[in-house]
């Protein structure tokens, strides 16, 4: 395809539209506070700072049709690094990101940077180990990927069940943050905005699969940034006179600690391998912010980094995007884009949890329990912050905290304006709602796709892969609000379990299937099923209490374990045949035509072809 | 379109550079946390060092490790002429 220029493919008004998008959005946010200043009722407030938002979503996913699958699948391969960069970052972030991972930070402090680390890093490996090379294969999910590269179908299938699992069990997770985000800023149940949740996500990518997930995830992604960065900014200002919290925050990390030693706080040191990050019940604050291994003992802490890093870097929800980018050194600088956009958000963070952190240290604690100031008698009347000590003076340890409240417990506690209080919220809902979106569309396509379809998928015609996706796009909503409301377990815990088990099952093949030619189908149905059983049966034993090791980490021992069968296996049985080798060969290099779109214009070609 | 014979020192090249991107990432990751504490004590533009290098160094070096990366391979696609051809 020698004609086809980059420029071409990519449309050159996309920073007008999105510059749009953006001055829609401070619009609306100014309006509020204008309202609100001038008197309007709370609710309505509220309700606009919720529908304002979540309406210019679906517009645009509306507003972004598809007709071909290639469009519905792929976004057309027309999406700029910089703009793919943008919704890989906060659709790896997520709800967890924005609400757990601040309430972590604030609640055990450094310990918390295991999961950041893991974040960053994921994306870095994936930029490094997958992405350029699934993108020239071009595949539409990760199980068509594995099943073309390795020529089985047993292959595909398998993929295709066990990457569903750690997608459901994303999409679980974060239904919840959505939801939660939703009741707090609508007053509503939790289990009332799971569905109302999910029914968004869904009308968003309905009409246009991939192609209205991209566009209205930028705008998400836009929305959320704005909405960490100003009430951040703000309370940077206000503590330290400087609009820099990502750098100012690191003074006021010192004043923390001189001020956690005179109050006594004591240092607490945790065995190796314990791992016990906040739960979703009042988290009291009893380490000091700074003081590493408290609470995350020093291997849990690198082994969880590890963990981290390969369940994001082989994500089948994150991975279901390879194929977007124009091109393959597209598809490598859009992670650049990533981790530089994903650091930002991962400094921003720490800075909300240490400016709150700051508050509580300098106003609330060492005063008598009666005359705590305004702003934490709001965050305990709202359930956020609980004393739990009938000490005289209050402790930093006899304060309980809700975890994913802190994000926006922070504009409270710094008395700005209840506009900015529902900014944060807004900001964690849209991301929330990004992954939400984005596991939706990758499990509805690997339904459609894998299983329905199945090989080869050059015979079905467009139309019925779309209708196809369109309606398992509807069974997976409708599962996810069945999981929202039935799953038990803490958000965080289920995300958790999502990165570990992808790190089990997904991260070993793909590293297999690309990095070494070698590898046969006997070798990956052999690490898939070791992988997804060792990780699986370890979440097990570790959540029953019958083995120490944490749930979340069993993926540290899948990993490995998935890894050695794949290659005894592989070295046990017949080398692979000359047309995986040739494929193995052809996915390496970037240049040439993408490989999955080759293959179905000669399947075109053979299908018009008389007799 | 690259070459038959180009393909084997293209891969071998490959391999180098994604080693040498990921190995001292890999091993900062391990050795910046475990030591955040100790260097707690000293600091570097007013924030403590070991809270430094774990939070803010650890993210530069990942956007330097990935800009590095991208740069690298994209001249080692054109050295061995496997680039895409658009």
């Amino acid at each position: 395809m020698a004609f086809t220029s980059r420029t071409r493919l990519v449309n050159p008004r996309l920073g007008t539209y999105f510059g749009i998008f953006t001055a829609a959005f401070a619009a609306l946010v100014l309006m509020a506070m204008m309202l609100e200043q001038l008197g309007a009722a709370d609710g309505m407030v509220r309700l606009a700072m919720f529908a304002g938002p979540v309406g210019l979503y679906i517009a645009i996913g509306l507003g972004a049709r598809a007709h071909e699958s290639l469009d519905y699948f792929a976004c057309g391969r027309r999406v700029p690094a910089f703009f793919n960069g943008l919704v890989l970052a906060i659709t790896a972030l997520g709800g967890a990101g924005f609400l757990a991972l601040t309430g972590s930070l604030f609640i055990v402090g450094f310990d918390a940077f295991c999961l950041s680390i893991g974040w960053y890093a994921g994306l870095v490996f994936m930029g490094v180990l997958f992405a350029p090379f699934v993108r020239k294969f071009g595949a539409f999910t990760l199980p068509a990927f594995l099943g073309r590269r390795f020529e089985s179908r047993t292959v595909r299938i398998v993929a295709a069940a066990a990457l569903s699992v750690p997608i459901l069990l994303l999409l679980a997770a974060e239904a919840r943050f959505a939801a939660y985000a939703a009741a707090w800023m609508l007053g509503q149940s939790e289990t009332m905005m799971a569905v109302l949740v999910v029914v968004c996500a869904t009308v968003i990518v309905f009409a246009g699969g991939m192609r209205s997930l991209t566009w209205s995830s930028v705008a998400k992604a836009i929305a959320a940034l704005l909405a960490l960065a100003v009430p951040a900014t703000v309370v940077a200002l206000m503590i330290s006179n400087l609009p820099l919290p990502q750098m100012t925050h690191g003074n006021i990390v010192r004043l923390v600690t001189r001020m956690e030693v005179v109050r006594g706080v004591p240092i607490i040191l945790a065995p190796s391998s314990a791992f016990d990050l906040p739960g979703i019940a009042m988290e009291p604050l009893v380490k000091r912010f700074i003081q590493s291994f408290g609470s995350v003992g020093s291997l849990s802490f690198i082994v969880m980094s590890f963990v981290m890093a390969a369940g994001i870097a082989a994500s089948p929800t994150l991975l279901a995007r390879s194929g977007t980018p124009p091109g393959v050194y597209e598809a490598r600088k859009s992670l650049g884009w990533a981790v530089l956009v994903t650091g930002l958000v991962l400094l921003t963070l720490p800075a909300v949890a240490v400016y709150l952190r700051y508050l509580v240290i300098d106003q609330v604690v060492g005063q008598p329990g009666d005359s705590v100031p305004v702003w934490f008698q709001l965050l305990q009347q709202a359930g956020i912050a609980r004393v739990t000590s009938k000490a005289q003076l209050l402790t930093l340890g006899g304060i309980s905290f809700e975890r994913d409240a802190v994000l926006f417990s922070l504009p409270i506690a710094a008395g700005l304006p209840q506009v900015l209080v529902h900014l944060a919220l807004a900001g964690a809902l849209a991301a929330a709602l990004a992954a939400l979106a984005a596991s939706l569309t990758a499990i509805a396509a690997i339904l459609a796709e894998d299983i329905v379809h199945g090989l080869p998928s050059g015979t079905t015609p467009e139309a019925a892969r779309i209708t196809t996706a369109r309606i398992a796009l509807l069974g997976a909503a409708f599962v996810t609000v069945w999981l929202a409301i039935a799953a038990p377990a803490d958000p965080l815990q289920l995300f958790l379990w999502a990165v570990t088990l992808s790190a089990g099952v997904s991260f070993p093949v793909l590293l297999l299937a690309i990095w070494w030619k070698r590898a046969n189908a006997m070798g990956a149905l052999a690490g898939m099923i070791t992988g997804f059983a060792v990780t699986a049966l370890l979440m097990l034993l570790g959540e029953t209490g019958a083995i120490t090791w944490p749930s979340a980490l069993a993926g540290a021992i899948g990993l490995p374990v998935a890894l050695a069968a794949g290659v005894a296996v592989s070295l046990a049985t017949p080398v692979p045949g000359r047309q995986v080798l040739d494929i193995v060969r052809e996915l390496r290099v970037p240049g040439g035509e993408t490989l999955y779109d080759r293959e179905m214009r000669l399947l075109r070609l053979k299908n018009r072809a008389p007799g | 379109m690259i070459e038959r014979n180009e393909r084997k020192p293209y891969w071998r090249h490959t391999k180098v550079q994604m080693l040498t991107s990921l190995l001292p990432f890999v091993l900062a990751m391990i050795v910046l946390p475990l030591y955040a504490d100790t260097l707690n004590s000293k600091r570097i533009l007013g924030i403590p060092l070991g809270y430094f290098l774990a939070c803010h160094g650890l993210i530069i070096i990942a956007f330097v490790t990935i800009a590095a990366f991208v740069n690298r391979q994209d001249a080692i696609d054109h050295w061995h002429g496997a680039h895409e051809d658009f």
